[in-house]
């Protein structure tokens, strides 16, 4: 408590912290409890019974399995992108450095019809893939593609700095140990990128659960094959089933806290593992 | 026939690299926006103008900055408010409220229109006292700007708590020892310092405020001329199979995406280059405050 | 195994940073690069150790062409001014890397691997260490560390860039002595690089003097420190005097302004602990007056001026107690050894003449 009776120097911590808390209650925390308040007033039973249909199972398997396996492209592909950026140089680097941003600027409507058009069978890339008996659009495959798209720059702009402030010495130092550079990549620069790299594939995974206007377009919203989570929340409220809605909405809700929540523990582990293991030991 | 360097692959690992990151670019990033524009004059520059000058489009695109406009000056104050809380003075429970100000991020777009639906829906807890006094903001205006601000709550204090955090408290308690008021140390010590950060969290804000779909989408209601936003209208037109409709409305967002990217290198650019500057002088003038910094 | 490094130039974009520099370095000997800053003692470390290539010239690891042999491939022990530990790893996986690393067919087994290190790790005296990670090592354990890891793999060549640079005064003093020690168990050929005169004098075997991308001097620590080859060692290996002086074949008149137009100006070096300070004059000494006198250590130094500039005067206490010298008086200053250069080149005088110049 005598923290809090300091002196303060600056102005004006009562008014920001007060407008900076009601503005964050009122638009986040009270919205967020209200949901909660009415998953509440439902009795286990029911909320059980619509929370595991068969249609809306499907649905989290989709929502889920289609984010998972997008996030996994993006860590691969993302930390390719993040390499080749820092590492080597060719001409128009620096546009192409700036195009990773598009998927944040680009509104997802327009990502969802322009992917939907250009996987589509007749579209430039669908109907190159027709021929091989390969169809995207209208498909899971879709969702996996639009998720692809959406969360790019996550694991690109969580890599990149990290691959920038590796020290050229540790690569050395591992040269002149004899370590050949897949080894040094292997053994040495991968252990250092990885938690970034999980980090970045968090953020991707986390946006592709909840993700919505890129994915109507190109998925085709069968039930049970290509219908996800938040389509369904969607045309529950159209058939005035808010009941239902609120259910799934807190499925999903508790599902990505929970991930969130699991990742977050995860990289503070790995964060803190090399400091505080032994700290507790005394220097003999 | 020098040896290579230490630090870097054999050539033909190097072009299979450069080969997938720039294959797996174009086509997902690419592409896509070359398509776009590709879709939007397909059939020529008459049809898209003709589009373009809709009446449901104009008024779509009107509403899109109505709402861009309503909501960045109440989430810069937030975001100014929130940083300078949490940057500039020590408190209990100054970590939850960091990880709060990021939640907007963990919940789906439709969830957050969700929210709004259950106050101030017909059925929600609100819904009969405003049904009673006429007010209606789900299906309106005032409910699209509620879903905007809510998704875009922690872009601008995202950008603004490290930076204010990296530049701490010492030139602010300067003025305010040299006799500044409140107001004039903001104006003149920290808006200077932290322009180029708030800038960067406007610019990530409004691309988000004027694209958003899921959120705006569920209680908006899709009222053709009323409570249309441009993204809501770009998918109207697509599933009415308005395909050069579609794209020419979706060509002015992927602009506006080009043009917000183009911004926001040069504001990077900008901050990378001030705080070049800044840390040069330091160095030179003090080493103890650049090393402690 | 033996290092010889011929002929090496470097240069990056326009600037060069090593002009043709020659050295050669026999197994066993500990040698120091001494330089100040940019002067291309690095460079020439780096290139040694394959890390960066020369833009000409040849090295050769015990008689054969290594130029173009890849670092991995070289057998060299390096040793990085901050450390560049792997931060992930403890210290036992630290050292263990190099092992670890090897081809299948060469890996030693688990057991050979853990008897090494800790062989490693007893050696530099952290065994008690082996499981921290190197954050909670401080400066000196972890450049220790650092060496254990490059010894690990048996080097033929260890090479340090200025190991100790990045501790304080007491550690690296407890280093060096202890770098000797290590050094002389190996039985390698060993290069450090320093900036630090002190260090490279009291480690080394021999000391190699750089300067601006060339060598200046090779030679023991008492021959560069007595006999500097060039006005560059003279100054940049401890304090020195400089006296204007003109040189006629053998003859050197010392403190004599060059006559216009002449081409014998020279100049005459002395340290300053090679004057003596004698009450009377005589044909081999120059008047001055005494300006401060203040005690450092064993020494006592006396600043003198002489025609306008000051000149430093290293007596030791017995002999400043027997001439009680006070401040303000003059005396005269006899240098009992002097060196004399024309340009760079060191003069062959043996007749110096100091006195009528008063």
């Amino acid at each position: 408590m005598t923290n809090s009776r300091k002196h303060r120097v600056l102005p004006g911590f009562g008014l920001s912290l007060g407008f900076a808390l009601v503005y964050l209650s009122l638009l986040v925390l009270l919205p967020l409890a209200g949901l909660v308040a009415h998953g509440v007033h439902m009795s286990f039973a029911d909320f059980w019974a619509t929370a595991t249909t068969p249609r809306t199972l499907a649905s989290y398997r989709v929502t889920f399995g289609c984010a998972l396996l997008a996030a996994l492209v993006n860590a691969f592909f993302g930390l390719i992108v993040a390499w080749v950026l820092v590492r080597y140089d060719f001409p128009g680097k620096r546009f192409i450095d700036a195009l990773v941003d598009l998927p944040f600027a680009l509104p997802t409507a327009v990502a969802g019809i322009t992917l939907t058009t250009l996987y589509a069978n007749t579209g430039w890339v669908g109907s190159l893939l027709v021929p091989l008996g390969i169809q995207i659009a209208f498909k899971p495959a879709g969702i996996v593609v639009a998720l692809i798209f959406i969360g790019i720059p996550f694991v690109v702009r969580t890599v990149q700095p990290v691959i920038e402030d590796i020290e050229q010495e540790i690569e050395e130092a591992a040269a002149t140990l004899g370590a050949t550079r897949w080894q040094t990549f292997r053994r040495v620069l991968f252990p250092a990128l990885a938690p970034a790299l999980l980090t970045g594939f968090t953020l991707a995974f986390s946006r592709a659960i909840g993700e919505y206007g890129s994915v109507i377009f190109i998925a085709g919203n069968m039930p049970m094959v290509s219908e996800i989570t938040p389509l369904m929340i969607i045309s529950k409220l159209e058939q005035y089933d808010t009941q239902g809605a609120i259910v799934l909405a807190l499925v999903m809700l508790v599902i990505s806290f929970v991930l969130l929540l699991a990742i977050n523990l995860l990289q503070w582990y790995a964060a803190n593992r090399h400091t505080q293991r032994h700290s507790e030991r005394k220097p003999a | 026939m020098t040896p290579r360097r230490v630090n870097t692959e054999s050539w033909p690992v190097r072009l299979l690299l450069c080969v997938l990151a720039l294959g797996f670019l174009f086509f997902f990033l690419g592409l896509p926006l070359l398509s776009v524009f590709v879709e939007a004059f397909k059939q020529g520059f008459g049809p898209y103008f003709e589009a373009l000058c809709d009446a449901d489009t104009r008024s779509a695109i009107t509403l899109t900055l109505v709402i861009a406009v309503m909501v960045l000056p109440l989430n810069i104050l937030f975001g100014l408010s929130a940083a300078w809380a949490i940057a500039r003075f020590d408190f209990r429970g100054k970590s939850l409220l960091i990880t709060l100000i990021d939640l907007p991020f963990a919940v789906s777009p439709v969830v957050a229109g969700l929210l709004f639906i259950l106050i101030f829906g017909r059925q929600g807890f609100l819904g009969d006292w405003l049904g009673a006094h006429d007010i209606k903001i789900i299906f309106a205006l005032p409910g699209m700007v509620l879903a905007t601000m809510f998704v875009t709550v922690p872009y601008i204090a995202r950008e603004l708590i490290p930076l204010m955090q990296a530049q701490g408290r010492d030139e602010e308690e300067a003025a305010v020892s040299l006799g500044a008021s409140g107001l004039q140390m903001f104006w003149r010590v920290t808006l200077p310092n932290i322009k180029w950060g708030l800038l960067y969290g406007v610019i990530l804000a409004n691309a988000r405020a004027m694209g958003e779909f899921g959120a705006v989408s569920v209680v908006s209601g899709h009222i053709r001329g009323m409570t249309n936003t441009l993204p809501l209208h770009v998918e109207i037109l697509y599933n009415e199979y308005n395909s050069v409709g579609a794209f020419a409305a979706a060509s002015v967002l992927a602009l506006l995406a080009l043009v917000t990217l183009v911004a926001k290198t040069i504001v990077e650019w900008r901050m990378a280059r001030e705080i070049a500057m800044l840390s040069a002088d330091l160095s030179i003038e003090n080493p103890a405050v650049a090393a402690k910094s | 195994m033996s290092i010889e490094v011929k002929n090496i130039s470097k240069r990056f974009g326009n600037f060069v940073a090593l002009d043709d520099v020659s050295l050669e370095i026999p197994t066993g000997e500990l040698v120091a690069l001494l330089g100040p800053s940019g002067c291309g003692k690095t460079t020439l470390l780096r290139i040694i150790a394959g890390m960066e290539s020369a833009s000409a010239g040849t090295v050769m690891f015990h008689g054969e062409e290594a130029t173009n042999v890849p670092t991995r491939e070289r057998q060299v022990g390096f040793v990085f001014q901050h450390y560049a530990l792997f931060r992930h790893m403890s210290v036992f996986e630290n050292v263990a890397f190099g092992l670890r690393v090897k081809p299948r067919g060469e890996r030693p087994s688990e057991k050979q691997i853990r008897e090494r290190v800790m062989h490693l790790l007893s050696l530099v005296q952290l065994e008690w260490l082996a499981d921290r990670y190197p954050s909670q090592l401080s400066g000196g354990q972890r450049q220790r560390i650092a060496l254990a890891r490059a010894l690990a793999v048996e080097p033929k060549v260890l090479l340090l860039d200025e190991p100790f640079g990045a501790l304080d005064t007491q550690v690296r003093k407890e280093l060096r002595r202890w770098l000797r020690h290590l050094h002389d168990e190996m039985h390698i050929a060993s290069v450090f690089v320093t900036h630090d005169q002190e260090e490279a004098l009291e480690v080394a075997d021999r000391v190699v003097v750089m300067n601006k991308g060339h060598i200046e001097q090779i030679g023991s620590p008492d021959e560069v420190y007595s006999a500097p080859a060039t006005p560059f060692v003279y100054r940049f290996l401890g304090n020195v005097n400089v006296f204007r002086s003109r040189v006629h074949g053998t003859w050197a008149e010392i403190d004599r302004a060059p006559e216009p137009g002449s081409k014998d100006e020279a100049l005459a070096f002395v340290r300053p602990h090679d004057i003596d300070i004698q009450r009377e004059a005589s044909a081999d000494a120059l008047a001055a007056r005494i300006v401060h006198i203040q005690a450092i250590g064993p020494q006592v130094r006396v600043e003198v001026e002489h025609q306008g500039e000051i000149f430093e005067v290293d007596l030791t206490r017995e002999r400043h107690e027997q001439l009680a010298l006070a401040e303000g008086e003059t005396v005269w200053l006899r240098p009992r050894a002097l060196r004399v250069f024309q340009g760079e080149q060191l003069v062959d005088a043996q007749t110096f003449d100091l006195g009528a110049g008063i």
